[in-house]
């Protein structure tokens, strides 16, 4: 969770809010065919849950954000570019959505979908 | 690479003919590549222009030249007569070298026609088109939920020209004809397709791309110029003459814009020939008939291109401009500011400021240090920690001025040793507004309390011209027109500044409103200003009006309620 204030009063902004800006991010990406759970917990909440958001984990401290995103990509693509570009799309995202610093972004290519073998 | 420094030089008659005799061989496929990848360099600095605010790159036209660049020098280091493989060689190329969601899906359009050539010697019509459906499957199977009016809408619209003409049993030229056709149609309807481009009022910029490519390699085959400096017509509204003035070569001190409409049987390729005996810089748009030319020459044959263009047509309209002059007299404007010494252990203020008169307004205020910025060119989180790190004090307070750079101050806050207050001033005079109330022995959150109160108590009207159509807010623009944001929300557009302000002025609610400062730009004169200080004054009689020289870019007039 993250906190801002302005001068009104606080805006709480929860983990799951920043895991959908995120995961929607990243899958808006080309060449991400979809996101994978990252852990134990995240692929037992997914076996009871189908619409969970799974795939990203968030970590908050003071200095701002640190994302963790667990993807599939399709095979045949550059896998160096397009995780940058997931790195710097969600970055992007959720830092114009929520004003919150993002300081890193970790990128987990879990697994590759071949449609077509070369 | 070598295609950026020389001239491409167009293989000759017989060369294009021995291609347009079907099938192509490796040879022929690298000939079709290179005029792509030239072409879409041609047209890069435009695909780049495409893009869709608020998409922070402007930079698909790059992206897709580095691809193709790539791509092709994979394959022009291990060139073969064999068509498969220098087609699979491009593909490998572009999978190495793709830069940029555009560049990604690039490098898939290629593997898919690389796959479909593979085993195959030479390339004829039917070919090519399960070559195009190979490309567009792949491009397609890269993506969860395929987004239309994209590059994706392009290459698919793309092969259905492909198979619409093998239908017809078309050779392979004419089913090139087909596919950039159907590449331009699909272009030009993407706005229709995807909300966002059509509210930008632009067109797709990775579809633009493709088509660039696919383009090139027709022009290539009919012997049409594929270089940039050649002959090359374009809209009128694409003509980028706004900065011409920071290229200036030496000798080259006059600019010279004419209009003129071309006698019957004009060569354009001839044109273009002989005024580059004359000057450089040029660029000639047409619209409605009328053609634009615009060429950089020196003080002697100022007049030269106007008597030649005499005898190419009817001149309408002759504009010249001294650069020289106007640099100078640029240059002079650069003052020196005065800013007031910190004192170790008070509280010292940074401002962001776009423009030279709205610094000295500042200076004169008591910032301790200014960092050039504005709307287009927000400072570095870098640039910012190194204006506080650089002050005699640990206590020091920034104000961004400007919503863009309002995220890299908190940054820049995080990374400095020191302690930072931020106020959140979306504009320059906010930033006056909080300034007024700075008391330097006070604590950073006391200040930071009052000032950005302050802030609220100015309302700030901003007067710039659309760079292009688009609808916002409930508010339609045309390019070109004046437009009023009040507090950062479009609230007007006007063909005269005069009636922005008046809308303006509507907007802000006057009878609220004690005194009005305009800070004029570097696009307005001080007596144009002082009219529209005038206009305002007639019209509303009980309040205080100053005029400020604000010396802001792309801003003609900011505006400060209070």
């Amino acid at each position: 969770m993250t906190t801002q204030e302005n001068s009104l009063g606080g805006i709480y902004i929860l983990t799951k809010a920043i895991r959908t800006v995120a995961r929607n991010a990243a899958l808006q990406c080309y060449g991400v065919i979809s996101l994978s759970p990252g852990n134990v917990g995240e692929s037992v909440s997914r076996f009871f849950n189908k619409e969970s958001d799974y795939g990203v984990i968030v970590v908050t401290d003071e200095d701002g954000i640190s994302l963790e995103l667990n993807v599939v990509l399709e095979y045949g693509v550059r896998i160096k570019t397009v995780t940058d570009l997931v790195a710097e799309s969600v970055k992007y995202a959720v830092e114009k959505t929520m004003a919150v610093p993002v300081k890193r972004v970790d990128v987990h290519v879990r697994g590759l979908r071949v449609s077509n073998p070369d | 690479m070598s295609q950026q420094n020389t001239k491409y030089v167009l293989p000759d008659e017989a060369e294009r003919h021995r291609l347009l005799q079907s099938p192509l061989d490796g040879d022929g496929l690298m000939l079709l590549f290179e005029a792509g990848l030239i072409w879409l360099t041609t047209n890069q600095a435009y695909v780049n222009s495409l893009n869709v605010f608020p998409v922070p790159d402007g930079d698909t036209g790059t992206n897709m030249v580095l691809t193709m660049q790539a791509a092709f020098k994979e394959a022009d280091q291990n060139r073969t007569k064999n068509a498969g493989e220098t087609a699979r060689n491009f593909a490998q190329g572009a999978l190495m070298g793709a830069r940029g969601n555009s560049g990604v899906i690039l490098s898939q359009i290629w593997r898919g026609f690389a796959r479909a050539l593979d085993h195959y010697e030479t390339v004829d019509s039917e070919l090519l088109m399960r070559a195009m459906e190979e490309a567009r499957n792949t491009a397609y199977k890269g993506v969860v939920k395929p987004v239309e009016g994209t590059i994706l809408t392009v290459i698919k619209d793309m092969t259905t020209g492909a198979q619409e003409a093998q239908e017809n049993g078309a050779s392979l030229s004419s089913m090139l004809v087909k596919i950039v056709e159907a590449g331009d149609a699909s272009v030009k309807n993407t706005p229709e397709l995807l909300p966002v481009l059509k509210q930008a009022g632009v067109v797709d910029s990775g579809g633009t791309g493709l088509y660039y490519i696919f383009e090139g390699m027709l022009r290539m085959l009919r012997g049409e110029s594929l270089d940039p400096s050649g002959a090359i017509l374009r809209p009128l509204a694409e003509l980028d003459l706004a900065d011409a003035m920071e290229t200036v070569e030496e000798g080259q001190d006059y600019e010279v814009v004419i209009d003129f409409a071309p006698f019957p049987g004009f060569s354009l390729e001839q044109y273009y020939k002989d005024l580059e005996g004359i000057g450089v810089s040029i660029q000639v748009g047409e619209g409605d008939g009328i053609y634009r030319m615009h060429i950089h020459t020196e003080l002697a044959r100022r007049f030269e291109p106007i008597t030649y263009t005499e005898t190419q047509g009817v001149v309408k309209k002759i504009a010249m401009e001294n650069l020289q002059d106007q640099m100078d007299s640029r240059k002079s404007k650069e003052v020196e500011l005065v800013l007031t010494p910190v004192v170790p252990g008070q509280i010292a203020v940074v401002a962001v400021s776009p423009g030279r008169g709205l610094s000295s307004i500042f200076a004169s205020l008591g910032v301790a240090a200014i960092v050039e910025g504005g709307q287009t060119m927000n400072p570095s989180v870098q640039e910012l920690v190194a204006a506080f790190e650089n002050l005699p004090t640990d206590k020091i307070i920034i104000l961004p001025n400007n919503k863009n750079i309002i995220l890299a101050a908190q940054n820049a806050a995080k990374v400095s040793v020191k302690q930072i207050g931020i106020i959140p001033t979306r504009n320059a005079p906010q930033g006056f507004a909080a300034m007024l109330r700075l008391d330097p022995e006070g604590t950073i959150e006391e200040n930071v309390e009052s000032m950005s109160e302050a802030t609220w108590e100015v309302h700030t009207g901003d007067i710039t011209i659309s760079t292009r159509s688009v609808e916002i807010d409930g508010v339609n623009v045309e390019k070109g027109e004046v437009i009023a944001l009040f507090d950062g929300k479009l609230c007007s557009a006007a063909p005269t500044i005069e009636g922005a302000l008046d809308k303006l002025c509507e907007v802000a609610d006057m009878d609220e409103v004690e005194r009005v400062t305009l800070f004029y730009g570097e696009d307005l004169k001080q007596n144009q200003a002082n009219q529209l200080a005038k206009r305002i004054q007639d019209k509303y009689p009980d309040v205080e009006l100053e005029i400020q020289d604000g010396g802001q870019p792309h801003y003609q007039l900011i505006v400060a309620f209070e």
